[in-house]
């Protein structure tokens, strides 16, 4: 039997989603994006910058500005939730550490509409939230939970909070609990032991789940949708807009061109500091 | 072996949803508004006929349009643009002619919404139901009168307006509260449409065109430029909501049942079309979701309830007040920048 | 002692964070007011009425299609492809892995308009067919990943002393590496359901007549005022998972203890 038959079996179906279904719709995109826009939609073939520069004016910066600074805020808040919490559970024994685990995933195998659903009727002027505030006197006013930034961005915390716990978890848990004693013995105080010894060993880890909840709220057009009240235009939504509403494919392709560009900058510098590529699939951190 | 359990309850639980009935005459693809049709008459049309109904829905003119364009033509057989859509998808070549002789309950029609500019001899499309953007008011939140779009820039009505999310009907009304046009383009209108805009975002709750009533409903808003059913039906949940036609004019539109270029169940559209026109079913989509109906036949059916209600059945003289969007052609571009700069 | 029950308080505060708002469906499951917004009463009415709710069950019926077909092709072709990727040089294997890291780096909405315009440009119909392709494609680098790395662990020479005691390919291939393999597979696998099972942007894009999924119907519900048909169905859901999950964890204790 031929050596390259087994190969080529094993290997062709892959390479046909691979090549057809990511490497060839992408480049499509980038073509597009230089591409002039019909009246009525459609794409012009001919050959243009016109949707890079639209990017550049202020209007379009804005928008980049305030969905990065939603993200920043996004992945500031689900590590400083994350990381202690991470630290906590795995000074567990390994029972109550597996069920907590579990229970971490749990959410994230439910429906994250059904849970932004929950989340509205908590949050609402008369949610449940604000009728409890309300009832034992502490607010005279409901707080506006939703239809703003703040709406957005609890959302985007709820939505992708797991996917900072778990990296963080299955690196803090394996940490050996023998340096930090050493540490102890040499002198170091608890927030010492913590900058120089934890610390450095979860870098990986905090940057692979910075990335891994930075690029998705970039993209996740519809909390901002149902959480932001359509006024917080994230770039997510002018994405969506361009294709399914005001039919400008060319520039809403120069708009996903460059947020891809963004996201290969960020994981180029994360490989040059040493991170592995599986870390971003979440992958090692099964079980 | 618990794999094995577990693929058997998924299975199982296939076969449970599954029980797909087999329909005798097909199917018919169907792209509609978003609380248009109601479920039942649906159901009953398919057991009626024997034929499936793909039922899909979008919030604007411009996400069907979009949807149709990028699809292969002939994805979807019925569409129901409004009258400007109507234009466009003519002047995009994507819509059938449509043989209304073939129609038997064509004639239950309202003349006055037949033969528009958009389609002067209604060879392409058959009007289906008719309305208007409307203001809602909480009456026990705002105490003053509101009578004009201009009224709505008051300081005290913080965060407390609902718009629907259509850069057409935000940046229309703006036009005409400034004593222009809906469909006006000049660089001098839009700049005072951006201003009057500006002035009243600090206002604005939310944008929602999909459920607008929810929020006044709730009395997260007590303002709402929304869609006439939208508000009737606030209305009836909520008592203390009023209806309010600006004094200049309303923004008002024909929504038209339409059979898209290469439709592959053209026959079948047909009948999709010719039953909603019939009285009865008629009748039901206007209960359930209460426009201006446009159906003289269904008009004799209905009851009083809905014939007096003003937010339901519009009276003619601020229906013939109203001012119909047009194509403003590649001008859109303005709105569209206008839009993404006010919002 | 007394930071012991501040970290137990923590814990516990992170948890009540992930899941008030999904016990706040379960209870409006049972509530017989439509708008979701007070408790009125106690009622099993949406339960029945879920039934008769054709588009809610239909949207269901074609998640969980789509969840499996794509689930089980890209097991399929991820675990050949890692294998093949383990064992074989070749040429294009460098560019392979990189386009398998596209799915997993770039922002959801792309890979969605990517689809979108590729699907456009060839004129293929938007349907059931297309949105599970586009499920595929991307669930399959994540089983490649999976699958890989229980093969970083795995030993060569075991396959080889099978071939030595007479076994063809084919046989050490179904009795010795895939049994071997196994729990990347499994986890591979469970990866790919939950995330076809979830995903939202990527159908939002590639769905067409008569695809609509569980995610994309309750986002219009949502949008237009959600009914407790739908609290219903998700408890029923999540009644499902949890019982799958209690599984798994007594499981892994139970593994846990032997090792």
């Amino acid at each position: 039997m031929s050596k390259k038959l087994p190969l080529l079996i094993m290997i062709l179906p892959i390479a046909f989603f691979m090549v057809f279904l990511v490497a060839l719709p992408c480049i499509y995109v980038v073509i597009i994006s230089f591409m002039e826009k019909g009246i009525y939609g459609g794409i012009e073939y001919i050959f243009t910058l016109e949707n890079y520069k639209l990017i550049l004016e202020p209007l379009y910066l804005k928008i980049f500005a305030n969905s990065f600074f939603i993200a920043l805020v996004t992945t500031i808040i689900c590590l400083l939730i994350s990381y202690p919490f991470a630290c906590f559970i795995s000074q567990k024994n390994k029972t109550v550490q597996t069920i907590l685990i579990t229970l971490v995933i749990l959410p994230f195998l439910t429906n994250s509409l059904i849970r932004i659903h929950g989340l509205i009727i908590l949050l609402r002027d008369g949610g449940i939230i604000n009728n409890f505030l309300l009832n034992i006197n502490l607010i005279d006013e409901p707080i506006k939970f939703m239809y703003n930034q703040t709406g957005t961005i609890i959302g985007m915390v709820y939505t992708l909070l797991p996917f900072m716990i778990l990296p963080l978890y299955s690196n803090i848990s394996k940490l050996d609990a023998n340096l930090n004693d050493a540490a102890k013995d040499l002198g170091a105080n608890k927030f010492k032991t913590f900058l120089h010894v934890t610390l450095p060993q979860t870098k990986y880890a905090i940057l692979a789940g910075s990335i891994m909840v930075f690029v998705p709220t970039l993209s996740y057009f519809f909390v901002s949708d149902l959480l932001g009240g359509g006024k917080t235009m994230m770039i997510g939504n002018v994405i969506k807009n361009q294709f399914l509403v005001a039919r400008n494919w060319p520039f809403g392709a120069a708009l996903a061109i460059s947020i891809v560009l963004f996201t290969l900058i960020v994981v180029i510098v994360y490989r040059k500091m040493g991170g592995k590529m599986e870390q971003l699939g979440g992958v090692s951190y099964e079980k | 072996m618990k794999k094995i359990k577990l693929l058997v309850l998924f299975i199982l639980l296939l076969g449970l949803t599954g029980c797909n009935q087999k329909y005798e005459n097909g199917e018919v693809n169907v792209f509609n508004w978003s609380e248009y049709i109601p479920d039942s008459v649906i159901r009953q049309f398919e057991k009626e006929y024997d034929i499936k109904v793909n039922y899909s829905t979008y919030s604007s003119n411009e996400e069907c349009l979009a949807k149709v364009m990028s699809s292969k033509t002939g994805t979807y057989d019925i569409l129901v643009p409004s009258d400007y859509m109507v234009d466009i998808m003519l002047k995009k070549d994507l819509l059938e002619k449509i043989d209304t002789a073939s129609l038997t309950n064509f004639s239950n029609l309202d003349p006055n919404y037949l033969n528009q500019s958009y389609d002067p001899n209604n060879d392409y499309s058959v009007p289906f139901i008719a309305g208007g953007v409307v203001i809602a008011v909480n009456k026990q939140k705002i105490e003053e009168n509101i009578t004009s779009y201009n009224d709505l820039l008051n300081p005290k009505y913080k965060d407390s307006i609902v718009l629907l999310d259509d850069e057409r009907v935000v940046i229309g009304i703006a036009l005409k509260a400034n004593g222009y046009s809906l469909n006006d383009t000049n660089d001098y209108a839009l700049a005072e449409a951006k201003e009057f805009l500006l002035e009243l975002k600090p206002n604005i709750k939310l944008y929602d065109s999909d459920n607008p009533k929810g929020s006044l409903i709730t009395e997260e808003a007590s303002i709402g430029v929304i869609w006439n059913a939208e508000a009737a039906l606030a209305i009836g949940e909520n008592s203390n909501i009023e209806i309010v036609f600006p004094k200049e004019g309303i923004y008002k539109w024909i929504d038209n049942f339409v059979i898209s270029k290469g439709a592959k169940n053209k026959e079948n559209a047909l009948k999709f079309i010719n039953y909603i026109l019939n009285p009865e079913v008629m009748k039901r989509v206007v209960t359930y979701f209460p426009y201006k109906n446009v159906n003289q036949e269904t008009n004799k059916l209905l009851s009083d309830s809905y014939l007096n209600n003003e937010a339901m059945n519009i009276p003619d003289r601020i229906m013939n007040n109203g001012e119909f969007v047009i194509d403003i052609g590649e001008n859109i571009t303005k709105y569209d920048r206008l839009w993404s700069e006010i919002k | 002692m007394k930071s012991k029950h501040l970290k137990n308080f923590y814990i516990f505060l992170v948890l009540l964070f992930l899941f008030l708002p999904i016990f706040i469906l379960v209870v409006y499951s049972f509530n017989s007011s439509r708008l979701n917004v007070t408790f009125e009463n106690f009622t099993f009415d949406w339960y029945l009425s879920l039934m008769d709710n054709v588009s809610l069950l239909e949207a269901f019926k074609n998640t969980l299609l789509i969840a499996f077909v794509s689930t089980t092709v890209s097991v399929i072709i991820g675990t050949m492809g890692a294998i093949a990727m383990h064992r074989y040089q070749f040429k294009t294997k460098k560019a392979l892995d990189t386009l398998l890291y596209i799915p997993i780096v770039i922002p959801e909405i792309v890979l969605g308009i990517s689809l979108l315009s590729i699907f456009t440009l060839t004129n293929i119909e938007l349907s059931l067919i297309t949105i599970t392709l586009a499920h595929i494609t991307f669930c399959v680098p994540f089983v490649v990943l999976c699958v890989r790395s229980t093969l970083s662990s795995y030993d060569d020479q075991i396959e080889l002393a099978a071939m030595d005691l007479g076994a063809n390919k084919f046989k050490t291939l179904f009795y010795i590496t895939i049994p071997s393999l196994l729990p990347g597979i499994a986890s591979g696998a469970l990866l790919a359901f939950s995330l076809s099972l979830d995903d939202v942007i990527i159908s939002y894009f590639t769905a067409g007549p008569g695809s609509n999924t569980l995610p994309l119907k309750i986002f219009s519900m949502i949008k237009m005022g959600i009914t407790p048909e739908v609290n219903a169905l998700t408890t029923i859901i999540l009644l499902f998972t949890i019982i799958a999950l209690s599984l798994f964890i007594i499981i892994q204790i139970k593994k846990n203890k032997k090792g």
